[in-house]
């Protein structure tokens, strides 16, 4: 009984949102099928299964919950976890156990890269929706074209752009003035700072990324890299990059016998003292971190001259999501430009858009601008494309077949 | 009482045999399936061959070995001294209601306390920069994720130390061993032993035995632990704990695989280590022939390292920018507490599940310690304990298809029971050696005065184990607090517990906010150890007792 009366509330809430049109969408015509989307979505509940390790990221989220529950009548629920991986593991789980189309615990999960591999390959994921959604037209395909390729595996629309992720660097201006702006460069750096560098141990993901980035510069042909590996290719192309780490190691950290776990931790040794620089995937991270009082004033982030590694996280819908019209709700709300604005605040989160802001409407493309930051990045760089995924575990090997043990 | 004697032979075995095997079932049924389905997992030869072409398992193997056996048996060492020190100068009462707070402290925690001091950054180095070292940057030095794995040594011995310690003086508290440990040291000192001869060869040898399960299941965590090993452990490569968590957590088939094959292997080397435990329980200590004062200081030493550990968390838990070499930070940040405050909501889902599956457990194994004969007991001990020796992961993922296959999954009760499967090898250990250690010849008194056996269990058995049971409710509630996987996964994530926050949040690496959700984790247990202790407080004619006793 008590469901019953909360669901009328909140039909109720919803018819009166649905006479205050938000403006984005008053501008873009709906097509039949989304509204049929839009009513079947109200009332329900979303279970977003999303990584929950900032607490800036969380109160997005629930940010997030607020406008849904207001606008649309949908419930956000934000699940938190600590890996993606567990919530493929628990999907994959109830597949095998039979569950069925709309018998599953996940709604909507934040996910890249590899989960979205495996995902996809075992067919975890429900029909293709990202197209459809009203506020993909925004999206930045041709300039951000990982918006559409994840890791250089096709999303075919089984995922929805969410945010950006690009190779980024930090450190304190008291302490490193000049920073290096290629891995040759900051070979020099740590020759003449023994010890001061490091990276996370890979298969960690800013430690397999900080390899891939050095594989991209020393590659004698980085066409070959966009192609599946073989071990011929793996031979040829590595084998400057297993030259030049070859040559860094002695001089970083523990003498490159030891690698810190996470990225994490080398953030936490660059902000002790320890170490001279850091590796972030958020190029807000340093904004991020001065503004929470854990890095100084004087630390600031830059990207190599000629680019760094860059991708796009997104959202995915499950094959056995109960709530899959709310899903895309969620997931059209989350690519809104007024959610995607607030979340490029960096009072807020400082995750880049994936919407392409000069296309968008003068009231929308103002909701992007804001005042600069202390420890912004002040000159983006090209982001350079992931090798193809294949790339991954024969490098990630082969690195703990040389200096892993 | 006439029908019951006059009732048939059979029927009255029947009764006697019915009871247990239910409850037997009833534990053996969830167990069992979740282990089933652990083991299925691990029939998988390609895995194991990608296990051994790996190239660290070797060596990461060598240091699970090491790590997990040096710390073990650092552990067991250190525990016979200071139980020897507190038997010997009676201070075991004294020591006793402060272990509990050592006991609730997070693991975690204790490893983000420990590279908080030790770390080249650390506090430790920190009072003495500039001024002594001349050190305006952290030093090069491996003190912690050292390759040798003496901080996660460090760590594991700093952890373990007060749950063995605890286990071996509630035992020693109990009136009967008492009395008769005390009458048999006073029989060897007037003999010509020393203090410490007598403790060795007295009550030692009786005591020892009584630890194997408990000492197994440190052993066990030794081997399996992860969150530690990450934190203050070796790194290249890691614990073979900590690369099999890795696999396990890779949404790669394959190497989820292999992850598999690994927590075998450290099942398989579990297995053998407790053979080889219990063949060194035999064999026994090498014992000093005088009591050293070294004994307090290691004693002192722990408690105080606790001291520092939690103050080193306390002032990192509002730290902001804080670089090497100043004492203090320079800029301070309540944001971590102000996150935990959102959290606090969850404390209730925590209170919730771990109240019921700690009652749920104990209901049970006072069942079960009260029906079954001796040797059922003894027979199906092993595999009650099982939870304890067996890695977590795989667990967990027997329990989901099994939560799954009940449709429990994302349940309040399916969740409970969880839980549950978790916590009831450490009530059942908490709770047994104290339960069979009463006189059954009260019983035989009582029955002979007519009164049956309810009357027995409530009015004078039960009062009597108040303690135990109060405390081996302590023990499971702790546990359930510290679920992490099991809440995850047959929570759904629908469930949020203090727990989940913790470790989720953990995900971030702050420093900041994962020392305040370690004081919100050891919140709760140390809520319960309180109520147990004032639960489980001596009667009132009992203290009349003791003071006779004193006097």
């Amino acid at each position: 009984m008590a469901s019953l009366i909360s669901i009328t509330r909140r039909r109720a809430l919803g018819l009166f949102a649905a006479t205050a049109v938000c403006p984005v969408q008053a501008a873009t015509p709906i097509p039949a099928t989304w509204a049929d989307t839009l009513r079947t979505a109200r009332g329900q509940t979303v279970y977003f299964n999303a990584w929950a390790g900032s607490e800036r990221i969380n109160a997005y989220l629930q940010w997030a919950a607020g406008e849904l529950q207001r606008d649309f009548g949908v419930k956000l629920q934000h699940v938190k976890i600590s890996d993606a991986a567990d919530v493929v593991k628990r999907v994959r789980t109830e597949k095998q156990a039979g569950r069925k189309d709309n018998e599953g615990t996940v709604d909507l999960i934040w996910i890249n890269g590899e989960n979205f591999a495996a995902m996809k390959r075992e067919g975890l994921l429900s029909a293709p929706f990202a197209k459809t959604l009203p506020h993909f037209q925004w999206v930045d395909t041709v300039g951000k074209p990982t918006t559409l390729v994840d890791f250089s595996v096709p999303t075919e629309g089984l995922e929805s752009p969410w945010g950006m992720a690009q190779l980024t660097f930090l450190a304190d201006r008291q302490r490193l003035p000049k920073p290096p702006q290629s891995m040759a460069e900051l070979l020099a750096l740590a020759r003449t700072q023994p010890g001061r560098i490091t990276y996370p141990r890979p298969p960690e993901f800013h430690g397999t990324t900080f390899m891939k980035q050095a594989l991209l510069e020393h590659a004698p042909d980085v066409k070959a890299l966009a192609q599946p590996v073989t071990p011929e290719a793996l031979q040829l192309q590595a084998a400057p990059l297993w030259r030049f780490l070859d040559a860094l190691h002695p001089h970083l950290w523990r003498g490159g016998k030891q690698f810190p776990q996470n990225s994490a931790a080398v953030r936490q040794m660059m902000a002790d003292g320890e170490l001279l620089l850091a590796l972030t995937f958020n190029p807000n991270e340093a904004a991020n971190e001065i503004a929470a009082k854990r890095l100084p004033a004087t630390v600031y982030s830059w990207q190599f001259a000629k680019g760094t590694i860059g991708n796009t996280h997104f959202v995915a819908i499950p094959y056995n999501a109960p709530s899959k019209a709310a899903a895309q709700v969620v997931a059209n709300f989350l690519l809104s430009p007024a959610a995607q604005a607030r979340k490029a605040d960096i009072d807020v989160w400082g995750d880049p858009t994936v919407l392409d802001v000069a296309r968008l409407p003068a009231a929308e493309r103002a909701l992007f601008q804001s005042a600069p930051r202390a420890g912004q990045l002040v000159q983006s760089s090209p982001a350079l494309p992931e090798p193809h995924a294949s790339w991954v575990d024969a490098l990630e090997k082969e690195w703990v077949r040389r200096y892993g043990v | 009482m006439s029908l019951q004697v006059g009732a048939p032979a059979t029927d009255r075995q029947a009764v006697n045999f019915l009871w247990p095997a239910l409850l037997a079932l009833v534990a053996a049924l969830p167990m069992g399936w979740a282990l089933w389905a652990a083991l299925v997992q691990m029939a998988d030869v390609s895995a194991w061959q990608a296990l051994w072409a790996d190239p660290q398992t070797w060596r990461a193997w060598g240091m699970t070995l090491w790590t997990g056996l040096a710390s073990t048996w650092l552990v067991w060492w250190s525990v016979a001294r200071l139980l020897a020190h507190g038997f010997i100068r009676q201070k075991l009462a004294k020591w006793l209601p402060h272990v509990p707070a050592l006991l609730a402290t997070p693991h975690a925690a204790m490893a983000i306390g420990l590279v908080l001091w030790l770390s080249p950054s650390g506090w430790a180095l920190r009072w003495v920069s500039p001024g002594l070292t001349g050190f305006e940057a952290p030093p090069p030095w491996p003190t912690t994720q050292d390759p040798w794995g003496l901080g996660l040594i460090l760590a594991l011995w700093l952890k373990e130390l007060p749950f063995l310690l605890w286990v071996a003086a509630t035992q020693m508290q109990r009136e009967d061993l008492r009395r008769r440990w005390q009458a048999e040291y006073a029989v060897a000192q007037t003999l010509g032993h020393t203090p410490m001869q007598a403790f060795a060869q007295v009550v030692w040898p009786q005591l020892a035995p009584r630890l194997r399960w408990p000492l197994l299941a440190v052993l066990a965590y030794g081997l399996t632990v992860v969150d530690m090993a990450l934190i203050i452990g070796p790194a290249s490569p890691p614990t073979l704990a900590v690369l099999a968590w890795q696999w396990l957590g890779d949404a790669d088939l394959a190497l989820q695989a292999k992850g598999v094959a690994a927590a075998g292997l450290l099942t398989a080397s579990m297995a053998v280590l407790a053979l080889g435990a219990v063949a060194v329980l035999r064999v026994g200590l090498p014992w000093p022939g005088r009591m050293s004062w070294i004994w307090s200081a290691v004693g002192v030493a722990c408690f105080m390292a606790y001291g520092a550990v939690w103050f080193a968390l306390a002032v990192g838990s509002v730290s902001g920018v804080w670089p090497f070499p100043q004492v203090w930070p320079s800029l301070w940040t309540g944001d971590a507490w102000a996150q935990v405050m959102t959290s606090a909501r969850t404390v209730w889902t925590t209170l919730g599940l771990a109240v019921a599956s700690a009652s749920l457990c104990l209901v049970w194994s006072m069942a079960w310690l009260e029906s079954a004969s001796h040797r059922w007991q003894q027979l199906l001990r092993p595999a009650w304990l099982l939870p304890l020796v067996l890695p977590s992961v795989l667990w967990v993922l027997g329990l989901y298809s099994l939560a799954l296959q009940w449709r429990q999954e994302g349940q309040w009760l399916g969740l409970c029971l969880a839980h549950a499967v978790m916590v009831l090898p450490y009530v059942l250990l908490a709770l047994e050696p104290a339960y069979r250690a009463v006189d059954p010849r009260q019983a035989a008194v009582v029955a002979s005065l007519g009164h049956g056996r309810w009357r027995y269990l409530v009015r004078i058995k039960w009062p009597l184990l108040k303690r135990a049971i109060a405390s081996a409710w302590a023990v499971g509630f702790a546990v359930s607090v510290a679920q992490y996987l099991p809440t995850l996964y047959v929570g759904a994530g629908r469930f949020a517990t203090v727990t989940t926050e913790a470790v989720t949040l953990a995900a971030g690496g702050q420093r900041t906010l994962m020392s305040a959700y370690a004081v919100l984790q050891m919140f709760l247990p140390l809520l319960a150890f309180a109520v147990a202790a004032a639960l489980g407080r001596p009667r009132q004619f009992e203290k009349i007792g003791t003071m006779k006793d004193r006097t």
